[in-house]
C-alpha cells in the first residue's frame, strides 16, 4: 500500500501543495547534484578570504575558514536530508513493527511495549537525543541512531492504534476465521491498510528531525567538521555575527525553508488523503 | 499628619537610595570559557581551578608580572644557603571566613594535606613544618626546591581553613569554601555561576593591592559562561559587568563598542597539540615529526588571531628561561620536512591525497574541545595536517568528558589543547611517566625523559642549576615530537567603563584577587 495516485494528483493541484513540492525537489535535486553544483570544494579553506561579503566570486559569501558558503550549505542538505529522512524512515520500519505487534497480539507483549513507549514520550525529543549522543559519542551515525528512538514512540503509538481499530473489522475477523496465520493478517490486511497515516506522520516528523539534526549540530555534536551540517554552520557563525552575519542567515533560511516546505507538503497531503481523523485516532 | 507622611516619605526615600547604593555594590563578571566547569573550590585536591579561587584564598606569597614575589599570607621569607630550609614569618591579625586563626598551626596542617594528591609535586621536596612561634613556620626541606616562591604564589596554594575543610571532607569545594581572601564564597553550582559576598574583615591585601582593606565590590557573581559571543552579546547588552578572558578575535569589535574598555597583560598560555605516543601510527617518531612540522603556526597567528600574541615554538611560554633551547630543536612549520618524515616511514600518498601504508591510510582522530577558538584553530590544523596526507576525523567534546575519555588512555590520538602556567614544571605535569592518560595526554614514559625529569624537578639547588636542567628535559621531550606547538596568546579582558572604575595597572600575574580588591563600581 502507498500514497494513491489520485491523491497525490490532488495535493499537487492545491497551490500550496504544488509549491511545497517544486521547493522540496529543488532542495533534493541540489543535495543529490552537490558535487555538480557545489561551485567550490566544501572543505577547502582560503584563510586569507575569510568572511568575505557575498558577490560574484562567492554567491553567499564565504565563513572564517574562507570556504565557500554556497558549496557548504548545498553539501549541508546532504547532511541535513539523509539525517532527517534515514533517522525517521528507521524510527518509522521500528515503530510500525512494534506497534504492530503489539496492537495485533495484545496482552502483557501490549502492556510492556505500550509502557516503554509512554515512558519515553514523557521526555521531550531533544532531552532523549542529547542523553542517547551521550551515551554513543558525537557524530553522525549517533545522531542517527538517537533521532531514530527520539521518534521511535510516536511511531508505535500511532500504528497500534490502526492496527488495534483494523482488527475488529469484519473482513480481517473473516480472514482470520478462514484459517489465515498471524503474518498473513498482519502484512496482507492490517499493515497496509495502517500505513498511510504513518507515512504522513513520518512526512511531517521529517521536518522535526532535520531541526533536531541542526540543534544537535549547533552544540557540536552532530557532524565533525569539516563535514557541513546547517546547524553547525550556524553555531561557527554565533561567533562572527557582527563582522559576517551570512554565515549564520544562509544556513538558517536553509532550515526554515526546507522545513516549511516538508510542513506544507505534509498538510497538503493530509487533506489530499482526508485522514485528520485518523491522524487523531492515533 | 502632615509631618508624619513628610517623614514616611523621606524614609521611604532614604531606604531607596539604601537599597540603590546596595545594588550599585553588585558586579557580575564571566569567567574565561576554557575556566568553565572547574568542577571545585578545593585548592588543595582539585585539578582544575577557576580564577575565583583566588578571591576566596589567600597564598603565601604571589607573583608579579615581573617574576618578583610579593608577600601576602606570609610578610617576608627567608632560605637557608644550602637549600635545606626555608622560614616564613606569617602576617598577624588574619582570620578565616569562619572566625578561625590563621598562624603556624595552620600551615603545619596544611602543607601534609598535599601528599596523595594530584598536586602533591608542589610540596614534595617538603619533609616537615616546624613551627617557630606563632607566626614563624620553618620548612624543613627533604631536597633543595629552588621553586619555592613560584610553586607557593600558585592558585594551587590558597589556604583553607583547617575546621572547614575537615568538617566538610570530601565535600569541601562544592558544598562550602572557606579562606581568608575578600570574598566568602555563598553559594557556587558547578558549569554556571558562583556568589560571592565581601569579607569585610579582609586584612590581608599584598603590595600588589592599592586597597589594603576589604573590597570595594560588596557582592560579586561569577557566571560562567561556556560561548564566548554569547558572553560578549551579555557584556554588550549590560547583563555583566567584566569579562575576565577575552578571545583575540572578539578584540576589534571589543574596541570599537562605546563604553566596553578592553585591557591585555602578557600571556601565560600555550596552545599545543599532544600526540599519544602508545597507539599506531604515533609510535613512530617519523610520524610524529611529520605532524609537528605540518603545523603552520605563523597562519594561524596572522589568520584566526589577526598577529595578536605570538606563534609557538616550544611548550613553554616565550618569557620563561628554559623556553630558550637549541634553535634546532625548536618546532616551525616545515611542510617539506613533514612530507619526507611520513616518505621515510613508509606512508605513500593515496590517491584522495591522504596516504598510506599496508592498506592502513593515515587517518588519525583529531580531539577539541567546545568554545570558538578551540574549534577553530582544530579545523586550521585539520586542513593543515591533509595538506601533508595525513586525514583527521574531529570529535568536540566538553571539557568534563574529554578529561574522561583521556583517561582511558587509549582512545586518543591527537587534540588541540591549552594550558595556563608560567613555569617549566608545567612540562612535568604533562610529560611525566606518572600521569599516563590525564595529564599526560602524551601518554609519554621514556626512561630518559623521566631520568632528566627527576634531575630538573628534585635535584636542583639553585635557580640557575634548575633553568638548565628543565631546558635540558624540555630540548630531549622536543626532539622526541611528543607535542606540536601552536599559538602563545595574551590575556585580554573586557569590562564596561560606565559600570567600574579598574586601577590603571594589573598587577601579578593574571586578574586575580589582588586586583579584584582595587576594582569599584561607579554609582
Amino acid at each position: 500500500m502507498t500514497i494513491p495516485s489520485s491523491a497525490l494528483g490532488r495535493l499537487l493541484r492545491t497551490p500550496r501543495g504544488l509549491g511545497a513540492a517544486i521547493v522540496l525537489a529543488i532542495i533534493v535535486l541540489a543535495a543529490i547534484l552537490a558535487p555538480v553544483i557545489a561551485p567550490y570544494d566544501y572543505a577547502a579553506q582560503n584563510l586569507r578570504n575569510a568572511n568575505m561579503d557575498p558577490g560574484a566570486l562567492h554567491w553567499l559569501g564565504t565563513d572564517e575558514f574562507g570556504r565557500d558558503l554556497f558549496s557548504r550549505i548545498i553539501y549541508g542538505a546532504r547532511t541535513s536530508l539523509a539525517v532527517g529522512v534515514t533517522s525517521i524512515s528507521i524510527s518509522m520500519v521500528c515503530g510500525m513493527a512494534l506497534g504492530a505487534a503489539a496492537g495485533y497480539f495484545g496482552g502483557a507483549f501490549d502492556r510492556v511495549v505500550t509502557m516503554v513507549v509512554d515512558l519515553s514520550w514523557s521526555f521531550p525529543e531533544i532531552l532523549l537525543a542529547l542523553i542517547l549522543i551521550a551515551i554513543l559519542g558525537p557524530g553522525l551515525a549517533s545522531t542517527m541512531i538517537a533521532i531514530s528512538i527520539a521518534y521511535l514512540a510516536q511511531f508505535t503509538r500511532l500504528t497500534r492504534a490502526q492496527v488495534m481499530a483494523l482488527k475488529s473489522e469484519t473482513y480481517v475477523e473473516a480472514t482470520i476465521s478462514l484459517g489465515a496465520g498471524s503474518g498473513h493478517v498482519l502484512f496482507r490486511h492490517l499493515l497496509p491498510n495502517a500505513v498511510t497515516p504513518v507515512i504522513v506522520a513520518g512526512m511531517l516528523a521529517t521536518g522535526d528531525a532535520i531541526i533536531l539534526e541542526a540543534t544537535l549540530g549547533f552544540f557540536g555534536l552532530g557532524a565533525q567538521p569539516p563535514t557541513p551540517s546547517w546547524g553547525a554552520m550556524m553555531s561557527s557563525g554565533t561567533a562572527q555575527i557582527f563582522i559576517a552575519p551570512w554565515i549564520i542567515i544562509f544556513p538558517g533560511l536553509a532550515i526554515a525553508i526546507t522545513v516549511i516546505a516538508i510542513n506544507l507538503f505534509g498538510d497538503a497531503l493530509i487533506d489530499a488523503l482526508d485522514i485528520r481523523q485518523r491522524l487523531r485516532e492515533g | 499628619m502632615k509631618t508624619i507622611l513628610k517623614a514616611a516619605l523621606f524614609g521611604a526615600s532614604l531606604c531607596t537610595l539604601m537599597g540603590s547604593s546596595a545594588l550599585a555594590q553588585n558586579a557580575t563578571f564571566v569567567l574565561g570559557s576554557r575556566e568553565v566547569g572547574a568542577p571545585s573550590y578545593n585548592p588543595i585536591k582539585a585539578t582544575r581551578l577557576n580564577a575565583a579561587n583566588t578571591f576566596i584564598y589567600d597564598r603565601m606569597v604571589i607573583q608579579d608580572a615581573d617574576q618578583s614575589f610579593h608577600g601576602q599570607l606570609a610578610t617576608s621569607w627567608e632560605a637557608a644557603a644550602d637549600g635545606m630550609s626555608w622560614t616564613f614569618k606569617l602576617r598577624p591579625n588574619v582570620k578565616f571566613h569562619d572566625g578561625e586563626p590563621f598562624n603556624a598551626q595552620t600551615i603545619v596542617w596544611w602543607v601534609p594535606k598535599f601528599k596523595g594528591t594530584e598536586n602533591a609535586f608542589m610540596t614534595d621536596a617538603i619533609d616537615k613544618v616546624e613551627v617557630v612561634d606563632d607566626l614563624t613556620v620553618r620548612f624543613v626541606m627533604k631536597t633543595p626546591d629552588p621553586n619555592m616562591l613560584f610553586n607557593m604564589a600558585s592558585t594551587f596554594m590558597g589556604v583553607p581553613s583547617p575546621k572547614a575543610f575537615d568538617a566538610l571532607g570530601d565535600r569541601y569545594g562544592v558544598a562550602g569554601a572557606v579562606g581568608t581572601g575578600p570574598f566568602k564564597l555563598e553559594s557556587f553550582t558547578v558549569g554556571q555561576q558562583t556568589v560571592l559576598v565581601r569579607n569585610d574583615a579582609y586584612n590581608s591585601a599584598s603590595a600588589l593591592s592599592a586597597n589594603k582593606g576589604p573590597a570595594k565590590i560588596a557582592r560579586l557573581t561569577i557566571r560562567e559562561i561556556a560561548e564566548d559571543s554569547t558572553a560578549f552579546l551579555e557584556l554588550r547588552t549590560g547583563g555583566v559587568d567584566m569579562l575576565m578572558s577575552v578571545p583575540t578575535d572578539f578584540l576589534p569589535r571589543l574596541s570599537a563598542e562605546r563604553g566596553t574598555k578592553v585591557m591585555t597583560l602578557p600571556g601565560t598560555e600555550v596552545y599545543y597539540m599532544p600526540m599519544n605516543t602508545a597507539v599506531e601510527p604515533f609510535t613512530d617518531i617519523k610520524v610524529r615529526e611529520a605532524v609537528a612540522f605540518a603545523v603552520n603556526q605563523k597562519e594561524i597567528l596572522d589568520s584566526l588571531f589577526g598577529g595578536v600574541g605570538a606563534v609557538a615554538n616550544t611548550f613553554l611560554i616565550s618569557g620563561l628561561a628554559e623556553s630558550k633551547v637549541d634553535p634546532k630543536l625548536m618546532i616551525s612549520y616545515d611542510p617539506s620536512r613533514s612530507r619526507k618524515a611520513l616518505d621515510e616511514a613508509g606512508w605513500v600518498a593515496g590517491p584522495d591525497g591522504i596516504r598510506a601504508k599496508g592498506g592502513v591510510k593515515l587517518q588519525v582522530k583529531l580531539w577539541t574541545q567546545n568554545g570558538t577558538e578551540f574549534k577553530r584553530v582544530t579545523e586550521v590544523i585539520q586542513a593543515q595536517l591533509k595538506a601533508v596526507g595525513i586525514g583527521a576525523d574531529i570529535t568536540i567534546f566538553d571539557a568534563a568528558t574529554i578529561t574522561a575519555q583521556y583517561r582511558r588512555r587509549t582512545e586518543h590520538q591527537l587534540a588541540v589543547r591549552v594550558y595556563s602556567w608560567a613555569n617549566a614544571d608545567i612540562l612535568d605535569w604533562f610529560h611525566s611517566g606518572k600521569r599516563l592518560g590525564h595529564p599526560n595526554h602524551a601518554m609519554w614514559n621514556d626512561p630518559k625523559s623521566e631520568e632528566l625529569n627527576e634531575k630538573a624537578m628534585k635535584g636542583s639547588r639553585t635557580w640557575d642549576e634548575r633553568v638548565t636542567n628543565f631546558r635540558a628535559y624540555h630540548e630531549h621531550l622536543l626532539s622526541q615530537f611528543v607535542f606540536a606547538p601552536i599559538y602563545q596568546p595574551v590575556q585580554n579582558f573586557a569590562f564596561s567603563e560606565a559600570r567600574l572604575s579598574m586601577p590603571a595597572v594589573i598587577r601579578g600575574t593574571r586578574l586575580q584577587g589582588q586586583t579584584v580588591v582595587d576594582i569599584e563600581v561607579k554609582r
